[in-house]
């Protein structure tokens, strides 16, 4: 029974750490599809801010999103270590979000992940379902990718 | 095995009797005494009948039983057919469908079992002469009298194992029967194997098959001529299990013997085997079944199979089809979209080293004509006739004519019409709301078309022709045309425009109202059409198929409704235009002309661009403006005009400039961008870049 009972607090998930902007935030490796390198993007008229257009994956088009325009950062700047994170999800299909730069996968179990319950006023911080603690001290927040790809104008 | 499997198989077949059941009863109605007829309705019943029942749908089965009785006794000529009898037997069709249509959806046929509709057809057959009665039982007698024949010993060597000895020694002990079954299959037959199966099912409904010959899987593999033999251990009769077998369609023949204890022990001696004692021998594990006998037999079989071949060849030649998975067909689609991909790349490889080898370039020109014909013949793959979708409308205004109260004729020309497989399953019910509008709005009662001096039978008209690169279908009435005076006033009270707007429209433009959401022009709603709903579903579900739709009209003369769609949908020709530097793709189907504009030619009408070109006068929309980008070209230069119409409205795009023709691949932008109306998708260049299609629909 003891066993039991670790083998469940134990339960890890892994994370995908990115960083945007001086903060790291994680991303469920279980959504990812694929990372790739920046390229050109395709901009599609008439559409939301922070979709920056669309890009061919290996002749499907996939839209690509800003997560900083989106959070109300100021917009992203392309460097060597841009990617685009190919997201796979059910409802909206698969999805390209741009980061600064991923930095490593983390392994998390459930006594490293802290919940946070508030309701916030500030956009931004709905983003976010749970902050990771890893490392020495180190801290993740980690994405609730959902709320991530919502597009509430059309809700 | 599963029935599941050939449950598409039974689903597709189903709505293929429906339908000739459908069309044959509408010929019945007209030509009662029609002898081709009635035997096409009865066969298709038959075969109706004994597909529900080998798939176990009791109740469809139970229905089409009786719809059978009432259809043999026509064939007997003991039953007259009248208007009402057609209309119970139109009803049948429609539970038929309902059945169907529920196990489509959830593979079971409901717990409706349509009671009063066989209480009808049952007092159909009462309904006859007494003198009738013997008729039906003849020809029942006939079928017992063939099975009584001592018909014997069919069954083919066949070789059993340690095992199957064992069972059937065990089933004969037990005083079941043993029964030797040759089964044949009716040359004609499509899915051998599928008709083998039903019979294998039938059969294990009744008892245990112990072997067959050739093997089961060789049987489920297609791997026999037309005849199969199975030995079958059962506690039925042999003359149940011959009807069981007889129950699947296009059987062409059963035969039975009984294997009795005697026969079996005689057969085994011979191998050194004795029934009572089953395990004594195991040396050789072959025993022979029963195979005396069998010439005779067969000339006994040749007599009932002569007479059979006659009333098959008055059967009229049915169409043959291929049934393609349509998801096959959509991989094909897309290596062929691959291969115009790889083409692509390799035109703008050579457009990057000029002077190349001429052989190269004739390498790409052949690469081009192969991926042109094969795109061309896989595009025939999908092509379907029109014909499955508009066959059941004449049955469609028959039922309306009945229920409006309105003599109508329905004339359809074109049915052979071939359009992609999506698009013909998509178009049913657009077509469906524009006859039902045509019969209930367009047509007036029989009494105003006498005092209008039409003839008292109203007509509709529903004509398919290819047209280019398009189809067109038009449902045209010679009904009272659209009032425009009327729509016009419905709208401004629906508050769609306001009285102002309404003084300056054209007749067209009023016209156009009535495929605005929320509009009805029946003042009374109906349940036949008036529901508001009609014409702007038709609308969208047209444009969503990249087709357009219009209506013109003459009052007293009529109204005609005109469909456009593409043949294809999946690739295209397109003219690559850049705009502010960034690449789009027009759809050749739509582009007329394309101008060179100087800036003095411009002028302005209600605060609008327009160009006067060749006596019309077209609007001009700068797609820097639409598409948010900044254009290279300065104010001073001449322009270059792209003049797309839709429908028979024209208009000038202003681009920077020209990239030429291309084929493309069409790929949708996905779900999560649907704000943007102007892009209708995106394609893949030969460089790997993404270019949006403009959707010039969508700029008017």
């Amino acid at each position: 029974m003891e066993e039991l009972k670790v083998g469940l607090e134990n339960e890890t998930t892994q994370f995908i750490v990115v960083r945007l902007g001086e903060e790291q935030y994680g991303i469920n490796i279980k959504y990812v599809d694929n990372i790739v390198r920046m390229q050109h993007i395709t901009r599609v008229p008439k559409v939301q801010e922070y979709l920056r257009g669309v890009i061919n994956l290996r002749g499907e088009v996939i839209p690509v999103m800003s997560i900083r325009v989106k959070m109300d950062l100021e917009l992203d700047e392309y460097s060597k270590a841009t990617r685009i994170i190919i997201l796979k999800l059910e409802q909206q299909g698969n999805i390209g979000i741009i980061v600064d730069e991923v930095k490593e996968v983390v392994t998390l179990d459930n006594s490293q992940i802290e919940k946070v319950a508030y309701d916030s006023k500030e956009e931004r911080e709905n983003f976010i379902f749970a902050i990771g603690k890893y490392g020495d001290g180190g801290l993740i927040s980690l994405l609730d990718l959902n709320m991530v790809v919502l597009d509430k104008e059309n809700v | 095995m599963d029935v599941s499997q050939y449950l598409e198989i039974f689903l597709d077949e189903t709505k293929e009797h429906l339908q000739s059941l459908n069309t044959e009863i509408l010929n019945l109605e007209q030509d009662p005494e029609n002898s081709d007829t009635i035997n096409e309705i009865f066969r298709a019943a038959h075969s109706l009948k004994g597909m529900a029942g080998t798939m176990g749908y009791k109740r469809m089965q139970a229905l089409t039983h009786d719809m059978e009785n009432v259809f043999s006794e026509v064939r007997n000529g003991t039953i007259k057919v009248k208007g009402n009898m057609i209309d119970i037997l139109f009803k049948c069709l429609d539970a038929l469908e309902e059945y169907l249509n529920a196990i489509q959806a959830s593979g079971d046929e409901g717990t409706n079992d349509n009671a009063p509709l066989i209480k009808l057809l049952n007092e159909v057959l009462e309904s006859k002469g007494s003198g009738s009665e013997a008729a039906p039982k003849a020809e029942k007698h006939q079928d017992v009298s063939g099975d009584s024949v001592p018909k014997q010993v069919v069954v083919h060597e066949i070789t059993f194992d340690e095992t199957q000895k064992r069972v059937l020694n065990e089933a004969l002990r037990q005083g079941k029967n043993v029964y030797g079954i040759t089964v044949k299959v009716q040359e004609t037959c499509i899915l051998k194997a599928a008709r083998a199966f039903l019979v294998f099912k039938s059969l294990e409904a009744l008892g245990e098959i112990i072997v067959s010959d050739p093997p089961v899987q060789d049987i489920e593999d297609e791997r026999f001529d037309l005849e199969f033999s199975l030995v079958f251990i059962s506690d039925s009769p042999l003359s149940r299990v011959v009807d069981a077998v007889k129950h699947v369609s296009e059987i062409e023949d059963v035969q039975g013997s009984v294997v009795d204890r005697q026969k079996l022990v005689y057969v085994s001696d011979g191998d050194n085997m004795d029934v009572e004692l089953p395990m004594a021998s195991d040396k050789n594990g072959s025993m022979e079944a029963v195979s005396a006998e069998r010439q005779a037999v067969l000339q006994t079989a040749g007599g009932t199979k002569t007479a059979e071949k006659k009333t098959q060849a008055s059967k009229p030649v049915v169409n043959r089809t291929v049934r393609v998975d349509i998801e096959k067909l959509d991989v094909l689609m897309n290596l062929v979209s691959e291969l115009i991909i790889a083409k692509n790349s390799l035109v703008s490889a050579s457009g990057g080293e000029r002077g190349n080898s001429s052989g190269f370039n004739e390498q790409i020109e052949y690469l081009e004509s192969v991926t042109t014909n094969l795109h061309e013949s896989v595009m025939k793959v999908r092509m379907v006739p029109i014909e499955s979708v508009v066959n059941k409308f004449p049955r469609m205004i028959r039922d309306l004519s009945k229920k409006l109260d309105k003599k109508m004729e329905l004339y359809m020309s074109g049915e052979e019409t071939e359009l992609d497989r999506t698009v013909v399953d998509e178009i049913g019910d657009p077509l469906m709301h524009l006859l039902r509008n045509a019969a209930d709005h367009g047509l007036e009662t029989a009494q105003i078309r006498k005092e209008s001096g039409k003839p008292a039978i109203g007509s509709i008209f529903l004509d398919a022709y290819q047209d280019g690169n398009n189809v067109v279908i038009e449902v045209r009435d010679d009904g009272a045309g659209i009032n425009t005076e009327m729509v016009k006033n419905k709208a401004v009270s629906r508050g769609i425009i306001t009285v102002d707007q309404g003084e300056n429209m054209s007749e067209q433009e009023i016209m156009n109202l009535l495929f605005h959401a929320g509009f009805s022009t029946a003042d009374v709603v109906s349940d036949v059409s008036g529901r508001g709903v009609g014409l702007d579903v038709v609308k969208s579900k047209i444009e969503a198929l990249s087709g357009e739709v219009e209506v013109k009209s003459k009052p007293g003369i009529g109204s005609t409704w005109t469909i456009r769609l593409p043949l294809t949908l999946a690739i295209i020709q397109a003219l690559m235009v850049d705009v502010g530097g960034e690449k789009y793709a027009v759809s050749l189907g739509s582009i007329q002309t394309i101008e060179d504009i100087s800036p003095s030619e411009i002028k302005t009408v209600q605060n609008k661009e327009v160009i006067h070109l060749r006596g019309i006068v077209i609007p001009l929309i700068r797609l820097s403006g639409v598409l948010d980008v900044t254009s290279k070209k300065s104010p001073e230069d001449n322009m270059t005009v792209v003049i797309v119409k839709k429908g028979s409205r024209m208009a000038g795009l202003v681009v920077d400039e020209l990239m030429g023709q291309q084929e493309i691949v069409i790929k949708s932008l996905g779900r999560y961008i649907t704000k943007c109306k102007v892009i209708s998708g995106a394609t893949i260049l030969g460089d790997g870049e993404v270019a949006l299609i403009l959707d010039t629909n969508a700029l008017f």
